[in-house]
């Protein structure tokens, strides 16, 4: 299962390099009149990153399949991170520091442990939300977005 | 000469409230994080790094040292107490601390710890001070075709550097220059890579690419791990540290020996000057060395303070020897010196062989808050709060990386106000979470985004100067010499096929 997780990777890897390697070829000649363009060092580092690539994809391929075993759990907890954090960002403006910020630091301590206690991490939750306002806002003079402007 | 009065005058700055204050809260954070397995000196100083933006450059990194140091002597203490070392640069230690603490002389192992790291901080840091001039003097003499193949040379090294992993490596490296790419060209007004995004034409910047890389990335590492420290944490309820055993007898101080000391030094700050190697390489190496060269070899990982004193001599060392080629090339030796480097582009200050000569005046009070840490702030924190540091495993997981992923977020928005970084850094922790969990070292990845600009650019550079001539970066010395060191590093680490050393980073 680790071995397949890892050819994925690869492949978008690869597909990435070969994405970026064709816009650099987009950029015009890699020399012109006997001097390097914006496109030669792209153009060199996608190469470069395609042929490692391909080293690595031949060696995963190469490699005896190794099976993991058979009761192994599988834990999607940093996927769930990811979008609590994608969507604290999109929170982040329009429903100010303070409302946004408590609801995600009370999502990950969740993420993070189990659902019990619920009122007490609520508690945690807002406490420190409330000390990190203090530590950007009044001692190191960062504007933070609430609802009162 | 006068760069050393310079130093040592800065102690002065220790003086002003603000900058103690800062230098010794740094510090406490970076041993907080550093003890607890998981956390790293460098999440510590990616967290950190938007609030520079409201410090002095001085303040900052004088801070930034006080981390940097105590993050490397941090670890030792859930090495020796409870076999679970709090940074990969204590692996070394636990070997003979912890059969110290089931001995029950864990607080020696500690005290011991905590000497090495003292002597091994200090001498790294009178090193630096001292060969620091001299360096930055001799990297005025490379020029243009010299500084192409200096970074090439930094970069692959790195590379090679992570035996077993090199295409893993040399892959993560290709990817941050293709970050390092995205943005206006520095030679021409062309865009490239941006997509159609207005926001991407200043290219990627380097805040959310540390916060991303460092802390989401760990976030999602934890996440993902879920690793249960419920054993740890019961340990260290069970560790009962006194104060009054700190202190090594003077008896163990003369069997280790000042050779032992010195020599492990020594190791650590060179192997600090050399790119990617970090702490854990040094205290490996500094090991090793002492084990071979010892009378009763058979002594060691069975509870030999000697191996302890060695280990942590010359992790700190390197801190020293990092710093090097950090401040007179702009090459960073390790995670840290990159975030450092941060911390200068931030603040508009460009590292390099002109720094140490226009700006020495800022550097100097960094290196004096290297030494006070390495002096004052290792042995007062052991003494002061040192019984009690144990219990730091027993924190609520939950809580410290929910406060983790806040800093890192909120710390992503401070740099431009835009949610654009922040979604930046989100993408970076992604891409980093990744690369860590498939076996490809992140710290080449930094290393080819940071050395990017500067290494197409000299390319570029050398070859207008020499009207196309590949055979410039063989004909002129300096870089002649940096093609040779190279080959020389290809020969070592790649093709002599070496004893087998802990993977970096």
């Amino acid at each position: 299962m680790l071995l397949n997780r890892q050819i994925i990777f690869l492949y978008v890897t690869l597909a990435v390099s070969v994405g970026y390697l064709v816009t650099a070829l987009s950029l015009g000649s890699p020399i012109a009149e006997g001097t390097l363009t914006p496109a030669f060092f792209p153009i060199l580092v996608g190469g470069a990153a395609i042929l490692f690539c391909s080293i690595l994809i031949v060696q995963a391929l190469r490699a005896a399949p190794e099976t993991g075993p058979a009761d192994e759990v599988r834990s999607y907890a940093h996927v769930w991170v990811v979008v609590a954090i994608f969507f604290y960002i999109l929170a982040f403006k329009p429903l100010g520091y303070f409302l946004s910020s408590g609801l995600f630091v009370f999502a990950l301590i969740l993420l993070f442990s189990k659902f019990e206690k619920m009122v007490l991490k609520a508690i945690i939750s807002a406490v420190i939300v409330g000390v990190a306002f203090v530590m950007f806002q009044q001692l190191f003079g960062v504007r933070l977005p609430t609802q009162w402007g | 000469m006068d760069f050393i009065f310079l130093v040592f005058s800065s102690f002065s700055l220790l003086a002003d409230p603000v900058n103690f204050t800062y230098v010794v809260l740094g510090f406490v954070i970076g041993t907080i994080f550093a003890a607890i397995p998981g956390l790293t000196a460098t999440l510590a100083m990616a967290l950190l790094l938007p609030l520079t933006y409201s410090l002095s450059v001085e303040t900052a990194l004088m801070a930034c040292a006080s981390i940097y140091m105590a993050g490397m002597c941090g670890g030792s203490i859930t090495a020796i107490t409870i076999n679970i070392p709090g940074a990969p640069s204590s692996m070394m230690t636990a070997l003979d601390g912890y059969p110290m603490q089931q001995q029950g002389k864990g607080a020696l192992a500690l005290g011991h710890a905590a000497l090495g790291s003292m002597i091994g901080g200090a001498v790294g840091a009178v090193l630096l001070i001292a060969l620091a001039p001299f360096v930055a003097q001799l990297s005025l003499l490379v020029k243009t075709t010299g500084k192409f193949s200096l970074l090439a040379f930094a970069l692959i090294v790195v590379v090679i550097a992570q035996r077993g992993r090199i295409p893993q490596a040399g892959l993560a490296a290709c990817i941050g220059l293709m970050l390092a790419t995205v943005g206006l060209d520095a030679m021409e007004p062309i865009t490239r890579f941006t997509y159609g995004y207005s926001s991407l034409t200043a290219g990627i910047d380097l805040m959310p690419v540390i916060i991303g890389t460092f802390a989401i990335a760990e976030v999602l590492t934890q996440a993902s791990a879920r690793t249960d420290i419920s054993a740890a944490a019961a340990a260290a309820d069970n560790v009962k540290i006194r104060r009054r055993d700190f202190l090594p007898p003077l008896s163990d101080i003369r069997k280790i020996g000042f050779g032992c000391y010195f020599k492990s030094c020594l190791i650590g700050y060179f192997v600090g000057t050399l790119p990617g190697a970090g702490g854990s390489m040094g205290s490996f190496l500094a090991y090793t060395e002492t084990v071979r060269t010892s009378d009763e070899p058979e002594t060691f990982g069975k509870g030999n303070p000697k191996g302890i004193a060695a280990s942590e001599s010359a992790n700190n060392a390197v801190c020293g020897g990092a710093m090097v080629p950090m401040l007179t090339f702009g090459i960073p030796g390790d995670p840290i010196t990159a975030i450092m480097l941060g911390v200068l582009v931030i603040n508009g200050i460009q590292p390099g062989p002109q720094l140490m000569a226009d700006q020495a005046g800022l550097i100097a009070p960094m290196l004096a808050a290297l030494l006070f840490s390495a002096l004052v702030l290792i042995p007062l924190t052991l003494w002061l709060i040192g019984p009690y540091f144990i219990r730091i495993v027993s924190v609520r997981k939950d809580v410290l990386y929910a406060v983790i992923a806040l800093l890192a977020v909120v710390g992503s928005y401070v740099a431009t106000y835009s949610t654009f970084q922040m979604f930046m850094a989100l993408g970076m922790g992604v891409l980093a979470f990744y690369l860590r969990r498939n076996g490809f070292p992140v710290i080449t990845m930094l290393l080819g985004y940071i050395l990017g600009p500067n290494l197409e650019e000299f390319l570029r550079r050398s070859l207008a100067l020499s009207n196309g001539d590949p055979t410039t970066f063989f004909t002129n010395p300096d870089s002649l010499f940096f093609v040779g060191l190279t080959l020389v590093f290809v020969y070592f680490l790649v093709i002599r096929k070496p004893a087998k050393t802990p993977a970096v980073v």
